[in-house]
């Protein structure tokens, strides 16, 4: 043991700049947001104590709460659509024996993903707007003219629609990777029993993507309440209220309003939910429990 | 016999046909609105006003391209990002091949404790600790600072695990028969394993490109001098700007259309480098992920 701290004295040395950022730049800010969280909101003095009072007007604030059910609708909704068009678009791409014309799918539909929410957020807000492409298409079968960026009602399934546009490609990159690295073996197995396509895919395919799918599920309920960008380019007052996260609350009130032992509270109270639910995913998808 | 095989492992007819029709749908849901920003931004300002569907530039024009970089200064935030991106992804590049390498010392004392502290910040969701990071990098005087966008997301746990599991991956051999030629360590990781890791080296930058590229919450939050904007800034702003009608200065759709485009050329240039790359380092780098 001794021996090996010598000799690794140089190696030690290689490790202080990520060990350093990390203390500085990860803990550092988890710990002063834990310990905020129970300070009054002051932007210069002394610091006052206020013990479980930011937590307390959080929980009862209804625009907070009202935030938690938009986070989950929108993310729930953006996974369940995107992984389902992926899943049956990867294995609809693997039947496809043209590979240029594969390709070519698959890298247009993953573009959007490389893209930030500024350009997907930007381009939709104008493909939706009264003069924009999809009133254009709606004009063609002569329907009257929809002000989509305006309506409450709509504004979480544009939301969940633009998520899905942006991560379907993504997700169908997985899937086909996953398919990809199937052992040849099991499907001439099963043609040499007879088993139609259809039955190859229902019974080999889908069952080793299964594995995928749970990662992909776990993944997305850790990033559940965080959605920000999308609704920073894309939100409105019209509608705000609708689809209004978690994390939009926490930048509304910690960096517009100065409010840090509020804004801080709240993202604690968000880590702790996304740890318990995710925690809780885990264990009925997998049989274990583990953060993550 | 071999053919009648190949023909008959397929799906019936009718499923075959409902499957490309779902993908040529697909294609054309994910092509249409790309190429109808693509035409907008290379019309006239009048045309690119008038309403319904455009697939290709109607009154061919670039003025939106010259109008958004020169008059609207497209080209300062342009610069900012190319800077703070390029110069944050060769840190995260060097300072994650270092911390991969260490790591695969198998003797090295504390090494359990060393990985559980790196791969515990990879569950600290950032997006929840902006409040503080806000306060912190006050604290530090780095709002508004070319340091304080770099520093954003500097290196990652996941850079770092993934270049550790494709340093694993290369056989041990190699660098035993290099130790016994008396080689240091230091040439060891020169010479031996940053060559064979190319494709894990290149796919960390990638990843790290496109994320510093496309951040947006950590700049809103730490800048305000409108010199050091990026670009996803000032595309927000741009955005914002054309969907509220208080506008300052009028915008014409082209013009904004064209900043779109801009900002996603770099993300292209930089993928089509990457890809040959792209699969095998994610894949090696994630069999142990």
């Amino acid at each position: 043991m001794k021996r090996n701290l010598k000799k690794y004295v140089f190696i030690y040395i290689l490790l202080i700049p990520v060990i350093l950022y990390f203390i500085v730049f990860s803990y550092t800010p988890l710990i002063m947001g834990i310990i905020q969280s129970f300070q009054a909101s002051r932007l210069m003095g002394d610091v006052e104590w206020v013990g479980f009072d930011n937590y307390r007007i959080v929980l009862q604030d209804t625009s907070f709460i009202r935030s938690l059910w938009n986070g989950a609708i929108i993310n729930l909704g953006t996974m369940a659509g995107s992984l389902f068009l992926a899943l049956v678009t990867a294995v609809g791409l693997n039947e496809i024996k043209n590979k240029s014309v594969r390709s070519t799918v698959q890298t247009t539909s993953y573009l959007p993903y490389l893209f930030s929410w500024t350009v997907v957020g930007g381009m939709w807000v104008f493909l939706l707007s009264p003069n924009g492409f999809i009133n254009g298409i709606i004009n063609l079968f002569s329907g009257p003219r929809v002000l989509f960026m305006t309506r409450a009602n709509l504004a979480r399934g544009i939301m969940i629609f633009t998520g899905i546009w942006k991560n379907v490609g993504y997700h169908t990159v997985l899937f086909i990777a996953a398919i990809v690295s199937i052992n040849p073996n099991l499907f001439e197995a099963a043609q040499i029993d007879g088993a139609s396509r259809e039955k190859q895919i229902r019974k080999i395919i889908f069952p080793e993507l299964v594995p995928t799918l749970k990662v992909l599920i776990i993944l997305s309920m850790m990033g559940l309440f965080t959605n920000f960008d999308q609704i920073l380019v894309m939100g409105n007052p019209a509608i705000i209220d609708r689809i209004r996260t978690p994390m939009f609350y926490v930048y509304e009130n910690g960096i517009e309003r100065f409010n840090i032992g509020l804004a801080t509270a709240a993202s604690v109270i968000v880590l702790l939910l996304t740890m318990i639910l995710t925690a809780i995913v885990s264990k009925l998808l997998s049989g274990k429990w583990r953060i993550r | 016999m071999k053919a009648r095989k190949i023909k008959r492992n397929q799906m019936t007819p009718p499923v075959r046909t409902l499957n490309k029709l779902l993908l040529v749908v697909l294609f054309i849901s994910m092509v249409l609105p790309l190429l109808n920003v693509l035409a907008i931004s290379f019309s006239s300002p009048q045309a690119s006003m008038s309403p319904g569907l455009m697939l290709l530039p109607r009154e061919f024009s670039v003025s939106g391209f010259v109008y958004i970089w020169t008059r609207a200064n497209l080209w300062r935030p342009f610069l900012n990002s190319l800077f703070v991106t390029t110069v944050g992804t060769v840190f995260q590049i060097f300072l994650s091949a270092i911390a991969g390498y260490v790591l695969i010392k198998k003797d090295l004392p504390f090494r359990r404790f060393i990985l559980v502290f790196i791969m515990t910040t990879m569950m600290i969701p950032g997006e929840l600790t902006l409040v503080s990071v806000y306060t912190l990098y006050r604290d530090l005087n780095l709002l508004n600072t070319y340091t304080g966008l770099i520093t954003n997301g500097l290196v990652s746990g996941f850079s770092i695990l993934l270049l550790k599991n494709y340093f694993e991956s290369i056989p041990h051999s190699v660098s035993e028969a290099a130790t016994l030629d008396k080689a240091g360590e230091f040439k060891i990781f020169r010479k031996i394993y940053l060559p064979l890791s190319i494709p894990g080296l290149v796919t960390v930058g990638f990843i790290s490109f496109v994320s510093k590229w496309n951040t947006l919450m950590v700049p809103v939050s730490i800048i305000t001098d409108q010199d050091k904007y990026t670009l996803p800034m000032v595309l927000q702003a741009l955005v914002f700007n054309t969907s509220s009608t208080s506008g300052t200065e009028f915008i014409a759709p082209n013009a904004v259309m064209a900043a779109i485009v801009i900002s996603v050329v770099p993300l292209i240039v930089v993928y089509v480098i990457a890809q040959k790359f792209l699969v095998s380092g994610m894949t090696i780098g994630a069999v142990k992920g």
